[in-house]
């Protein structure tokens, strides 16, 4: 990955999003999006994890409607909201479980060795 | 002689390994070959401590589990030692049986937060160089399958395409969660005006 710029260009793989072309993308260009996920997932762990713990104590709390606005928000800016897929993400009241599992992912993901784990959940996704 | 003691910490869980280097192997004083002891400390919850032979089997089920929850609707997981089952979305009830007679079981209830933890603590310990154990099955053999199905390449097309929507959502996913950090935001911005 040269820069930034080649991220967001990969990004646009995703069959989801707005703005999407296909570019076949590369054996190493998936590999280091795997790493980097991995280590913004390191990064991000004590967020990942309030987030997390928000919805273990209670069952609307803050933080919890907080973040599943700001995820809302920029499927609706970045998605192609007419997919049904993105439209089951976008139902707030039935997203809980993708979004727990992928913050979950995440978590488990953040270790030394996470990028063979994450590999690995990817493949069975 | 004095022993040697490791902790690895994650968050709200403590896990410490106590025991002695194999000095008839020529091991640094700082490195723990043979354990004498282990807890797993996890704050409001009682102490989980065992024997020896029995912190294989129980990092072995959290990492099995921890990959049915990822996997699976209904992630269970039950063995002579300890179960593993979801009560919810949200919590996971853990039932560690005494290998002692007329010993209750405890009972444990804990969030997705805490089972994180725990997994993160077990990975310091798989990963740290100064305890030698029989590192986990399961998180050694994870790697070797996920690599031997990317380098076969056969239709590689059709099996990268799920991985890459899954990797590019997950992107998404961690660019939300940035929101809750304003520092980070303001660095992107800075970065973005460069770019430009």
């Amino acid at each position: 990955m040269p820069n930034k710029v080649s991220i967001w260009k990969l990004r646009n793989n995703n069959p989801l999003r707005k703005s999407h072309i296909n570019n076949n993308i590369k054996l190493d260009e998936f590999d280091a999006l795997v790493k980097i996920t991995v280590e913004m997932s390191k990064y991000l762990y004590p967020y990942i994890r309030e987030i997390l713990q928000s919805k273990d104590t209670e069952k609307n709390s803050e933080i919890w409607i907080d973040f599943n606005k700001r995820f809302i928000d920029l499927i609706n800016e970045r998605f192609n909201v007419n997919s049904i897929r993105v439209k089951k993400l976008l139902n707030q009241t039935k997203n809980d479980e993708i979004l727990i599992r992928s913050l979950l992912i995440l978590s488990f993901c953040s270790s030394n060795k996470g990028y063979q784990k994450l590999k690995y959940f990817l493949s069975n996704f | 002689m004095i022993q040697n003691k490791l902790s690895f910490h994650q968050s709200s869980v403590i896990l410490e390994i106590i025991g002695l280097p194999d000095y008839s192997n020529n091991e640094n004083n700082d490195q723990i070959s043979i354990i004498s002891q282990w807890k797993l400390t996890i704050i409001d919850k009682p102490l989980i401590e065992g024997k020896i032979e029995h912190l294989g089997p129980i990092i072995d089920a959290f990492y099995i589990y921890s990959n049915l929850l990822i996997n699976n609707d209904i992630p269970l997981y039950e063995s002579n030692l300890i179960d593993i089952k979801a009560e919810n979305l949200y919590v996971h009830n853990v039932v560690l049986k005494s290998s002692k007679p007329n010993v209750k079981p405890l009972i444990m209830k804990i969030g997705n937060s805490l089972l994180s933890d725990i997994i993160n603590c077990f990975d310091q310990l798989n990963e740290s160089s100064k305890v030698k154990i029989k590192k986990s099955k399961i998180i050694n053999n994870i790697p070797k399958k996920a690599r031997i199905r990317l380098n076969k390449k056969v239709k590689l097309f059709n099996f990268i395409v799920p991985p890459i929507i899954s990797i590019c959502s997950l992107i998404l996913f961690s660019s939300s969660i940035i929101y809750f950090h304003n520092p980070l935001e303001d660095n992107e911005k800075n970065e973005l005006i460069n770019l430009d």
